[in-house]
Protein backbone atom coordinates (compact mmCIF):
# COMPACT_ATOMS: atom_id res chain seq x y z
CA UNK A 1 0.00 0.00 0.00
CA UNK A 2 1.58 3.30 -1.04
CA UNK A 3 2.50 5.61 1.82
CA UNK A 4 1.05 9.08 2.27
CA UNK A 5 4.36 10.58 1.18
CA UNK A 6 4.42 8.51 -2.01
CA UNK A 7 0.89 9.60 -2.83
CA UNK A 8 1.79 13.23 -2.25
CA UNK A 9 4.85 12.88 -4.50
CA UNK A 10 2.77 11.26 -7.23
CA UNK A 11 0.18 14.03 -6.99
CA UNK A 12 2.88 16.68 -7.16
CA UNK A 13 4.52 15.04 -10.16
CA UNK A 14 1.20 14.65 -11.92
CA UNK A 15 0.53 18.32 -11.23
CA UNK A 16 3.92 19.30 -12.65
CA UNK A 17 3.29 17.25 -15.78
CA UNK A 18 0.15 19.31 -16.44
CA UNK A 19 2.33 22.30 -17.19
CA UNK A 20 5.30 20.44 -18.63
CA UNK A 21 7.44 22.60 -20.92
CA UNK A 22 6.35 22.39 -24.54
CA UNK A 23 9.91 22.30 -25.79
CA UNK A 24 13.06 21.29 -23.94
CA UNK A 25 14.49 24.35 -22.24
CA UNK A 26 17.87 24.56 -20.55
CA UNK A 27 16.51 26.21 -17.40
CA UNK A 28 13.98 23.48 -16.55
CA UNK A 29 14.26 22.56 -12.89
CA UNK A 30 15.09 19.09 -11.63
CA UNK A 31 11.62 18.33 -10.24
CA UNK A 32 10.02 19.10 -13.59
CA UNK A 33 12.60 17.06 -15.51
CA UNK A 34 11.98 14.09 -13.21
CA UNK A 35 8.21 14.42 -13.54
CA UNK A 36 8.44 14.60 -17.33
CA UNK A 37 10.77 11.60 -17.54
CA UNK A 38 8.42 9.54 -15.38
CA UNK A 39 5.40 10.67 -17.38
CA UNK A 40 7.12 9.58 -20.60
CA UNK A 41 7.92 6.15 -19.20
CA UNK A 42 4.96 5.50 -16.91
CA UNK A 43 1.49 4.10 -17.46
CA UNK A 44 0.19 7.53 -18.46
CA UNK A 45 2.72 7.86 -21.30
CA UNK A 46 0.12 7.84 -24.14
CA UNK A 47 -1.96 10.50 -22.38
CA UNK A 48 1.13 12.63 -21.82
CA UNK A 49 2.16 12.17 -25.46
CA UNK A 50 -1.26 13.48 -26.58
CA UNK A 51 -0.93 16.43 -24.22
CA UNK A 52 2.52 17.30 -25.56
CA UNK A 53 1.37 16.93 -29.16
CA UNK A 54 -1.55 19.29 -28.54
CA UNK A 55 0.69 21.78 -26.71
CA UNK A 56 3.21 21.75 -29.55
CA UNK A 57 0.48 22.25 -32.14
CA UNK A 58 -0.96 25.24 -30.26
CA UNK A 59 2.50 26.73 -29.65
CA UNK A 60 3.26 26.39 -33.37
CA UNK A 61 0.03 28.20 -34.18
CA UNK A 62 0.92 30.95 -31.70
CA UNK A 63 4.41 31.25 -33.18
CA UNK A 64 2.89 31.70 -36.60
CA UNK A 65 1.25 34.98 -35.51
CA UNK A 66 3.06 37.62 -37.54
CA UNK A 67 4.80 40.40 -35.62
CA UNK A 68 4.11 43.82 -37.11
CA UNK A 69 7.10 45.73 -38.49
CA UNK A 70 6.65 48.61 -36.04
CA UNK A 71 6.74 46.19 -33.10
CA UNK A 72 9.77 44.38 -34.49
CA UNK A 73 11.45 47.76 -34.84
CA UNK A 74 11.03 48.42 -31.12
CA UNK A 75 12.88 45.27 -30.27
CA UNK A 76 15.62 46.01 -32.80
CA UNK A 77 16.29 49.57 -31.59
CA UNK A 78 15.51 49.63 -27.90
CA UNK A 79 17.33 48.07 -25.04
CA UNK A 80 15.05 48.58 -22.09
CA UNK A 81 16.19 45.77 -19.88
CA UNK A 82 19.38 46.58 -18.03
CA UNK A 83 22.23 44.15 -18.40
CA UNK A 84 22.09 41.69 -15.54
CA UNK A 85 24.17 43.00 -12.66
CA UNK A 86 26.25 40.61 -10.71
CA UNK A 87 24.47 40.50 -7.44
CA UNK A 88 27.11 39.48 -4.96
CA UNK A 89 24.60 38.95 -2.22
CA UNK A 90 22.64 36.56 -4.44
CA UNK A 91 25.80 34.75 -5.47
CA UNK A 92 26.93 34.46 -1.86
CA UNK A 93 23.64 32.97 -0.71
CA UNK A 94 23.44 30.52 -3.59
CA UNK A 95 23.10 27.06 -1.96
CA UNK A 96 25.90 25.66 -4.11
CA UNK A 97 28.25 28.47 -3.07
CA UNK A 98 27.22 28.09 0.58
CA UNK A 99 27.79 24.32 0.42
CA UNK A 100 31.21 24.78 -1.17
CA UNK A 101 32.14 27.45 1.39
CA UNK A 102 31.13 25.18 4.29
CA UNK A 103 33.06 22.27 2.77
CA UNK A 104 36.16 24.43 2.30
CA UNK A 105 35.89 25.71 5.88
CA UNK A 106 35.58 22.16 7.23
CA UNK A 107 38.57 21.01 5.16
CA UNK A 108 40.57 24.07 6.28
CA UNK A 109 39.58 23.41 9.90
CA UNK A 110 40.61 19.77 9.75
CA UNK A 111 43.82 20.70 7.95
CA UNK A 112 44.77 23.40 10.46
CA UNK A 113 43.91 21.07 13.34
CA UNK A 114 46.18 18.42 11.82
CA UNK A 115 48.97 20.96 11.30
CA UNK A 116 48.58 22.22 14.87
CA UNK A 117 48.61 18.67 16.14
CA UNK A 118 51.70 17.88 14.05
CA UNK A 119 53.53 20.97 15.38
CA UNK A 120 52.80 19.87 18.93
CA UNK A 121 53.75 16.26 18.16
CA UNK A 122 56.84 14.56 19.53
CA UNK A 123 58.44 11.18 18.78
CA UNK A 124 56.09 8.51 20.07
CA UNK A 125 53.01 10.74 20.06
CA UNK A 126 51.08 8.52 17.65
CA UNK A 127 51.80 5.42 19.75
CA UNK A 128 50.77 7.37 22.85
CA UNK A 129 47.49 8.38 21.20
CA UNK A 130 46.81 4.77 20.27
CA UNK A 131 47.45 3.73 23.87
CA UNK A 132 44.98 6.36 25.07
CA UNK A 133 42.40 4.57 22.94
CA UNK A 134 43.45 1.34 24.63
CA UNK A 135 43.10 3.07 28.00
CA UNK A 136 39.59 4.25 27.22
CA UNK A 137 38.47 0.73 26.25
CA UNK A 138 40.28 -1.27 28.91
CA UNK A 139 38.27 -2.88 31.70
CA UNK A 140 39.96 -3.85 34.97
CA UNK A 141 39.10 -7.54 34.42
CA UNK A 142 41.53 -7.61 31.50
CA UNK A 143 44.45 -6.93 33.81
CA UNK A 144 46.14 -9.30 36.21
CA UNK A 145 45.01 -8.17 39.65
CA UNK A 146 47.98 -7.04 41.66
CA UNK A 147 47.87 -4.73 44.64
CA UNK A 148 51.21 -3.11 45.24
CA UNK A 149 53.08 0.14 44.70
CA UNK A 150 53.45 1.09 41.04
CA UNK A 151 57.18 1.48 41.43
CA UNK A 152 57.50 -2.17 42.47
CA UNK A 153 56.18 -3.36 39.14
CA UNK A 154 59.34 -2.33 37.32
CA UNK A 155 61.08 -5.34 38.82
CA UNK A 156 58.20 -7.58 37.84
CA UNK A 157 58.43 -6.37 34.24
CA UNK A 158 62.16 -6.95 34.21
CA UNK A 159 62.18 -10.36 35.84
CA UNK A 160 59.01 -11.89 34.42
CA UNK A 161 58.87 -10.27 30.97
CA UNK A 162 62.52 -9.31 30.45
CA UNK A 163 61.54 -5.70 29.86
CA UNK A 164 64.55 -3.60 30.66
CA UNK A 165 64.15 0.03 31.71
CA UNK A 166 60.37 -0.31 32.01
CA UNK A 167 60.58 1.91 35.08
CA UNK A 168 57.82 3.92 36.67
CA UNK A 169 59.05 7.45 37.47
CA UNK A 170 59.33 8.24 41.20
CA UNK A 171 56.47 10.71 41.04
CA UNK A 172 54.09 7.78 40.34
CA UNK A 173 56.05 5.06 42.13
CA UNK A 174 54.09 5.26 45.40
CA UNK A 175 50.60 4.99 43.93
CA UNK A 176 48.70 1.79 44.68
CA UNK A 177 47.87 -0.44 41.74
CA UNK A 178 44.74 -2.43 40.88
CA UNK A 179 46.35 -4.57 38.21
CA UNK A 180 48.78 -4.71 35.35
CA UNK A 181 49.48 -6.55 32.13
CA UNK A 182 52.03 -6.75 29.34
CA UNK A 183 50.80 -7.02 25.77
CA UNK A 184 52.05 -6.61 22.23
CA UNK A 185 50.82 -3.57 20.31
CA UNK A 186 50.02 -3.52 16.57
CA UNK A 187 53.73 -3.21 15.73
CA UNK A 188 54.66 -6.12 17.96
CA UNK A 189 56.21 -3.84 20.57
CA UNK A 190 55.89 -4.88 24.20
CA UNK A 191 53.67 -2.53 26.18
CA UNK A 192 53.24 -2.57 29.94
CA UNK A 193 49.96 -1.25 31.32
CA UNK A 194 49.33 -0.46 34.97
CA UNK A 195 46.00 0.53 36.48
CA UNK A 196 46.16 2.76 39.55
CA UNK A 197 43.66 3.17 42.35
CA UNK A 198 44.28 6.92 42.22
CA UNK A 199 41.56 8.42 40.02
CA UNK A 200 41.69 5.22 37.94
CA UNK A 201 44.75 6.54 36.18
CA UNK A 202 46.59 4.20 33.85
CA UNK A 203 50.32 4.09 33.27
CA UNK A 204 51.91 2.80 30.09
CA UNK A 205 55.48 1.90 29.34
CA UNK A 206 56.41 1.29 25.74
CA UNK A 207 59.53 1.36 23.53
CA UNK A 208 60.56 4.75 22.17
CA UNK A 209 60.10 5.50 18.51
CA UNK A 210 62.97 4.91 16.13
CA UNK A 211 64.01 7.20 13.31
CA UNK A 212 63.96 6.00 9.64
CA UNK A 213 67.53 4.78 10.00
CA UNK A 214 66.45 2.57 12.89
CA UNK A 215 68.21 4.66 15.52
CA UNK A 216 66.54 5.48 18.78
CA UNK A 217 65.31 9.08 19.03
CA UNK A 218 66.83 11.17 21.84
CA UNK A 219 65.20 10.95 25.26
CA UNK A 220 63.24 13.87 26.65
CA UNK A 221 62.71 14.53 30.31
CA UNK A 222 59.90 17.09 30.16
CA UNK A 223 56.26 16.08 30.13
CA UNK A 224 54.62 16.18 26.70
CA UNK A 225 50.90 15.87 26.31
CA UNK A 226 48.59 13.99 23.95
CA UNK A 227 44.80 13.88 23.89
CA UNK A 228 42.44 11.30 22.48
CA UNK A 229 38.78 10.48 23.05
CA UNK A 230 38.50 12.53 26.25
CA UNK A 231 41.70 11.08 27.70
CA UNK A 232 44.93 12.95 28.26
CA UNK A 233 48.37 11.46 28.48
CA UNK A 234 51.60 12.95 29.83
CA UNK A 235 54.63 11.36 28.21
CA UNK A 236 58.33 11.43 28.92
CA UNK A 237 61.13 9.25 27.54
CA UNK A 238 64.09 7.81 29.37
CA UNK A 239 66.55 5.07 28.37
CA UNK A 240 64.67 4.41 25.15
CA UNK A 241 61.39 3.70 26.94
CA UNK A 242 58.41 6.03 26.97
CA UNK A 243 56.35 6.39 30.09
CA UNK A 244 52.81 7.72 29.84
CA UNK A 245 50.41 8.58 32.64
CA UNK A 246 46.88 8.61 31.27
CA UNK A 247 43.77 10.07 32.86
CA UNK A 248 40.21 10.65 31.73
CA UNK A 249 40.11 14.44 31.54
CA UNK A 250 42.43 17.24 30.57
CA UNK A 251 46.06 18.09 31.25
CA UNK A 252 44.84 20.16 34.23
CA UNK A 253 43.67 16.92 35.86
CA UNK A 254 47.13 15.43 35.39
CA UNK A 255 49.11 18.50 36.39
CA UNK A 256 49.07 17.86 40.16
CA UNK A 257 50.76 14.47 39.63
CA UNK A 258 53.55 15.65 37.39
CA UNK A 259 56.79 16.55 39.02
CA UNK A 260 58.90 18.98 37.02
CA UNK A 261 62.18 18.11 38.64
CA UNK A 262 64.29 15.46 36.94
CA UNK A 263 64.49 12.36 39.02
CA UNK A 264 66.03 8.94 38.61
CA UNK A 265 63.47 6.12 38.56
CA UNK A 266 63.53 4.22 41.78
CA UNK A 267 64.03 0.75 40.32
CA UNK A 268 66.81 1.74 37.94
CA UNK A 269 68.69 3.29 40.79
CA UNK A 270 68.24 0.09 42.77
CA UNK A 271 69.48 -2.02 39.85
CA UNK B 1 -5.31 37.85 -24.61
CA UNK B 2 -7.36 40.76 -25.86
CA UNK B 3 -8.65 39.02 -28.98
CA UNK B 4 -8.14 42.30 -30.78
CA UNK B 5 -4.96 43.31 -32.61
CA UNK B 6 -5.36 47.04 -31.96
CA UNK B 7 -5.87 46.54 -28.24
CA UNK B 8 -2.88 44.26 -28.13
CA UNK B 9 -0.81 46.94 -29.85
CA UNK B 10 -2.05 49.54 -27.37
CA UNK B 11 -1.07 47.32 -24.46
CA UNK B 12 2.32 46.60 -25.99
CA UNK B 13 3.07 50.24 -26.73
CA UNK B 14 1.90 51.28 -23.28
CA UNK B 15 4.26 48.78 -21.70
CA UNK B 16 7.21 49.79 -23.87
CA UNK B 17 6.50 53.48 -23.19
CA UNK B 18 6.38 52.85 -19.46
CA UNK B 19 9.67 50.94 -19.66
CA UNK B 20 11.25 53.78 -21.63
CA UNK B 21 10.05 56.32 -19.05
CA UNK B 22 11.42 54.26 -16.22
CA UNK B 23 14.74 53.89 -18.02
CA UNK B 24 14.86 57.65 -18.55
CA UNK B 25 14.30 58.14 -14.82
CA UNK B 26 17.16 55.78 -14.11
CA UNK B 27 14.85 53.06 -12.80
CA UNK B 28 14.72 50.54 -15.66
CA UNK B 29 12.55 47.42 -15.38
CA UNK B 30 14.22 44.82 -13.21
CA UNK B 31 13.89 41.96 -15.69
CA UNK B 32 12.03 40.76 -18.77
CA UNK B 33 9.18 39.38 -16.63
CA UNK B 34 8.29 42.95 -15.74
CA UNK B 35 7.25 43.53 -19.39
CA UNK B 36 4.92 40.56 -19.43
CA UNK B 37 3.45 41.42 -16.03
CA UNK B 38 2.83 45.02 -17.08
CA UNK B 39 1.46 44.03 -20.49
CA UNK B 40 -0.85 41.51 -18.88
CA UNK B 41 -2.41 44.11 -16.58
CA UNK B 42 -2.78 46.51 -19.49
CA UNK B 43 -4.54 43.81 -21.53
CA UNK B 44 -6.85 43.07 -18.63
CA UNK B 45 -7.62 46.76 -18.19
CA UNK B 46 -8.35 47.15 -21.90
CA UNK B 47 -10.64 44.13 -22.06
CA UNK B 48 -12.36 45.00 -18.81
CA UNK B 49 -14.66 47.39 -20.65
CA UNK B 50 -15.62 44.79 -23.28
CA UNK B 51 -18.46 42.36 -23.15
CA UNK B 52 -17.55 39.63 -20.70
CA UNK B 53 -18.32 35.96 -21.10
CA UNK B 54 -20.94 34.81 -18.67
CA UNK B 55 -19.53 32.65 -15.94
CA UNK B 56 -20.65 29.09 -16.27
CA UNK B 57 -19.46 25.54 -16.52
CA UNK B 58 -17.64 24.76 -19.74
CA UNK B 59 -17.48 21.29 -21.19
CA UNK B 60 -14.22 19.43 -20.76
CA UNK B 61 -12.87 16.61 -22.92
CA UNK B 62 -9.78 14.55 -22.46
CA UNK B 63 -7.03 15.50 -24.91
CA UNK B 64 -7.48 13.41 -28.03
CA UNK B 65 -4.72 11.86 -30.14
CA UNK B 66 -6.08 13.69 -33.16
CA UNK B 67 -6.01 17.10 -31.42
CA UNK B 68 -2.93 18.35 -33.38
CA UNK B 69 -4.74 17.68 -36.63
CA UNK B 70 -7.71 19.66 -35.33
CA UNK B 71 -5.43 22.56 -34.33
CA UNK B 72 -3.93 22.61 -37.82
CA UNK B 73 -7.37 23.43 -39.18
CA UNK B 74 -7.73 26.43 -36.87
CA UNK B 75 -7.08 30.03 -37.76
CA UNK B 76 -5.02 32.14 -35.42
CA UNK B 77 -8.02 34.45 -34.93
CA UNK B 78 -10.12 31.52 -33.72
CA UNK B 79 -7.49 30.59 -31.17
CA UNK B 80 -7.22 34.23 -30.08
CA UNK B 81 -10.99 34.42 -29.72
CA UNK B 82 -11.07 31.31 -27.54
CA UNK B 83 -8.21 32.48 -25.33
CA UNK B 84 -9.63 35.97 -24.90
CA UNK B 85 -13.02 34.54 -23.91
CA UNK B 86 -11.56 32.42 -21.14
CA UNK B 87 -12.00 33.67 -17.57
CA UNK B 88 -9.11 35.18 -15.67
CA UNK B 89 -6.58 34.01 -14.58
CA UNK B 90 -6.99 31.04 -16.92
CA UNK B 91 -6.85 33.34 -19.94
CA UNK B 92 -3.50 34.82 -18.95
CA UNK B 93 -2.18 31.40 -17.96
CA UNK B 94 -3.05 29.84 -21.32
CA UNK B 95 -1.80 32.82 -23.31
CA UNK B 96 1.54 32.94 -21.55
CA UNK B 97 1.97 29.17 -21.36
CA UNK B 98 1.60 28.76 -25.13
CA UNK B 99 4.15 31.50 -25.75
CA UNK B 100 6.55 28.76 -24.63
CA UNK B 101 8.87 31.35 -23.12
CA UNK B 102 8.69 30.69 -19.40
CA UNK B 103 9.43 28.11 -16.77
CA UNK B 104 6.68 27.15 -14.35
CA UNK B 105 8.13 29.42 -11.66
CA UNK B 106 8.36 32.37 -14.06
CA UNK B 107 4.79 31.82 -15.21
CA UNK B 108 3.55 31.73 -11.63
CA UNK B 109 5.52 34.91 -10.96
CA UNK B 110 4.12 36.79 -13.96
CA UNK B 111 0.59 35.64 -13.17
CA UNK B 112 1.05 36.29 -9.45
CA UNK B 113 -0.19 32.79 -8.68
CA UNK B 114 0.95 30.11 -6.28
CA UNK B 115 3.02 27.52 -8.19
CA UNK B 116 0.48 24.74 -7.46
CA UNK B 117 -2.42 26.76 -8.90
CA UNK B 118 -0.85 27.02 -12.34
CA UNK B 119 -0.94 23.32 -13.36
CA UNK B 120 -4.64 23.18 -12.45
CA UNK B 121 -5.44 26.18 -14.63
CA UNK B 122 -3.47 24.78 -17.57
CA UNK B 123 -4.94 21.29 -17.26
CA UNK B 124 -8.51 22.57 -17.05
CA UNK B 125 -7.89 25.01 -19.90
CA UNK B 126 -6.49 22.21 -22.04
CA UNK B 127 -9.55 20.01 -21.51
CA UNK B 128 -11.90 22.92 -22.20
CA UNK B 129 -9.92 23.74 -25.32
CA UNK B 130 -10.27 20.12 -26.50
CA UNK B 131 -14.03 20.29 -25.94
CA UNK B 132 -14.17 23.55 -27.87
CA UNK B 133 -12.00 22.03 -30.64
CA UNK B 134 -14.35 19.06 -30.88
CA UNK B 135 -17.22 21.50 -31.34
CA UNK B 136 -15.48 23.84 -33.81
CA UNK B 137 -13.37 21.37 -35.79
CA UNK B 138 -15.01 17.98 -35.28
CA UNK B 139 -12.74 15.08 -35.96
CA UNK B 140 -13.75 12.89 -38.82
CA UNK B 141 -12.51 9.34 -38.58
CA UNK B 142 -10.93 8.34 -41.91
CA UNK B 143 -12.02 4.75 -41.53
CA UNK B 144 -15.65 5.71 -40.96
Amino acid sequence: MPSCRTLMMKRRQSSLVDCAPITDKPGTDRAMRTAVTRARRGAGAPRFAHQQALDRAIAALVQSIPVGPEIAEWFANESLIPAGKRRWRKILFNPVVVAIAIAVMVIAGVFSYRVHERIKDFPGASAARHLLTVASSTRSVLLDPIRTDAGALSDLFFMKHRLEHYDVPPTFADFKTIGCRVFDDEDGQRVAQIWLVEKHMQLFLFPAEKDPQGRRVPDFDDWRFVEQEGWTGAVKQRNGVCFMAAIRGTDKDLAPYLSTKSEQPASSAAR
Amino acid sequence: MTGDLDKAKDAFQGTVREAALRSARGEPPADRLWFFRDARWRCLALTDKDLQAEPGHLAEHEVAPFAPAQVEQLHVEQLAAWVSAAPEPQRSAMALFYLDEFSQAELASVLELKPRELPQLIATGRREFQAWLDAVVPHVDDEA
